[in-house]
């Protein structure tokens, strides 16, 4: 029965993961580099998410939604400050390292002066309530509810990633840059968008790591931004579909360990980079593609 | 249609372009031939708008092209076909469809069942990523997706590059079956090209050693002997 548990739980918990790394993955997909201020961006979606809900009564599913523009906005408006400064850097990877690292320290102590360094939770009954019961085992709320909500978010996003002129214009300046712009893409504007909506997603994982890590806290964000990262690792960086698929399989690995080797569970995300950087270093999902 | 005149340009601050001198027709085929290094890609990004120009005239229609961004290029009907000429990542339906953007006049359908028409071996392959076709397939996507833009100059960055001698030959079987439909401007170095060619630019050393008619090319004793082997007689 235990077993049952852990993998039903973790693919609940799982669907979270995937929105915590998808955000993480887009944004290495708009610019080609890793934000490490990612982990913050979800920080700043959960204290957002308490906002709305102790100052104006606003449920935190609907909070989900209304961060999407605002994030999407301050994510472009950032891409289109940054970017052209790394372009014209002599090393644009390590730039935007240092310059993420330092965004990521600037927004935690930004934090901590405004809300404090103690946690905040949201109340369980700011969601419905009721567990989930399947095959004679109770799943808590928080995880039914979250994966409820977080299904059709990444439903959405791919919809708009596959079907649509600006998804498939997005997908061809990830593919190769100076190849969009001679196909007459605008790559700056269709990177900036895609970067705010990396943002946005993060912003969303952020309203419910509220209930999934029990609280928000201004130090939390760089080790979410660690099990992102390991997560787009295993996924294969740069791959959606291998994101979403790899925050599922880290969810269930994770829940395992929770339920066999507790105390060891927080090894999960190292372990899982150690381990696809020897068997896989391409990830899950990584192509090779034909040569002649 | 286009005309190109004593162009320089480079990286950085390294000088790649010296003196490039080139004048191209209304649908003609003009094959720009040099050796590896020798500057024609470096040419063709510098007139894509892709690297910038350091001096020199650079006209189309007439009309300077060069302050215009790369996007308005494309738009005034600039059509560019790299070295890849693909996106790997993508079906060759998404890529064809990516050579619609500019084009209003045409539906996407109609327009990508032209292309289809045209090369139909990537019709049967439309939700294959373009990135696992065989050489000459890729080829073939990366020129019918220039194609669906209806560019008036279209610039192509060495199409043999990574073809067997037998994928050469349908390439530029291909390209002889667009003859009088667009301008071609072709950076090779592999001179079975120059059995399309209406005229040639040889660069050397980022200098336009030669610029003119393939016959006057093909009687050039000096070329002949410096591409082909042989020496007259």
């Amino acid at each position: 029965m235990l077993f049952e548990y852990a993998i039903i739980g973790g693919i609940l918990l799982g669907i979270f993961y995937a929105l915590l790394a998808v955000g993480l993955n887009v944004v290495y997909g708009a610019q080609k580099i890793i934000n490490l201020a990612h982990g913050d961006i979800i920080m700043l979606g959960g204290y957002g998410a308490w906002e709305l809900y102790y100052t104006y009564h606003i449920s935190p599913i609907l909070s989900t939604i209304i961060v999407i523009p605002i994030t999407v906005v301050l994510g472009y408006g950032l891409n289109r400050l940054i970017a052209p400064r790394l372009l014209k850097s002599a090393d644009p990877e390590m730039l935007s390292l240092i310059l993420f690292f330092g965004l990521s320290e600037v927004i935690e102590a930004l934090a901590s002066l405004v809300f404090g360094n103690a946690a905040r939770a949201l109340p369980v009954n700011s969601i419905p309530t009721s567990r989930l019961v399947l095959f004679g085992q109770g799943y808590s709320a928080t995880w039914w509810v979250s994966a409820s909500v977080i299904l059709p978010l990444l439903g959405i996003f791919l919809v708009f990633l596959n079907r649509t002129s600006i998804g498939l214009q997005v997908r061809a300046v990830i593919s190769d840059a100076v190849e969009a712009a001679v196909a007459g893409i605008n790559a700056k504007r269709i990177s900036g968008i895609y970067f705010g909506i990396g943002f946005a997603l993060a912003a969303c994982a952020g309203v419910w790591g509220v209930f999934i890590y029990g609280g928000v806290s201004p130090t939390e964000g760089p080790a979410i931004t660690v099990t992102a990262f390991a997560i787009i690792v295993f996924g294969s960086l740069g791959n959606t579909v291998g994101t979403i698929v790899a925050g599922v399989i880290f969810g269930i690995f994770y829940q395992l360990a929770q339920v066999y080797i507790p105390s060891w569970s927080n090894l999960v995300p190292y372990v899982l980079v150690i381990a696809t950087m020897l068997v896989r270093p391409q990830g899950l999902f990584g192509r090779r593609q034909r040569i002649a | 249609m286009l005309e190109v005149s004593r162009l320089t340009s480079g990286y950085g601050s390294m000088q790649v372009l010296w003196d490039i001198n080139l004048h191209v027709k209304e649908n003609e085929i003009q094959i720009v031939l040099g050796a590896n290094g020798s500057g024609k890609s470096t040419f063709l990004k510098v007139v894509m708008g892709l690297l910038p120009q350091w001096s020199g005239e650079l006209k189309m229609n007439g009309a300077d092209i060069t302050p215009l961004t790369v996007a308005d290029r494309v738009r005034g009907g600039l059509g560019y076909m790299s070295e890849q000429g693909i996106f790997p990542s993508l079906s060759v339906e998404e890529n064809l469809k990516l050579g619609s953007l500019r084009t209003q006049n045409k539906s996407v359908a109609d327009q990508i069942d032209h292309v289809y028409q045209r090369f139909p071996e990537l019709k049967e392959r439309r939700r294959a990523t373009a990135g696992g076709l065989s050489g000459g397939q890729r080829k073939l996507v990366g020129i019918g997706r220039a194609l669906i833009a209806e560019p008036k100059v279209l610039l192509m960055d060495e199409p043999s590059s990574g073809l067997s001698p037998r994928y050469v030959s349908e390439v530029i079987d291909r390209l002889a079956e667009l003859r009088g439909g667009i301008t071609l401007v072709i950076a090779e170095q592999n001179i079975s090209f120059l059995t399309i060619a209406d005229t040639v630019t040889v660069i050397e050393g980022g200098l336009t050693r030669f610029t003119g008619h393939i016959d006057d090319f093909t009687e050039d004793e000096s070329l002949k002997e410096a591409f082909f082997g042989i020496a007259g007689h």
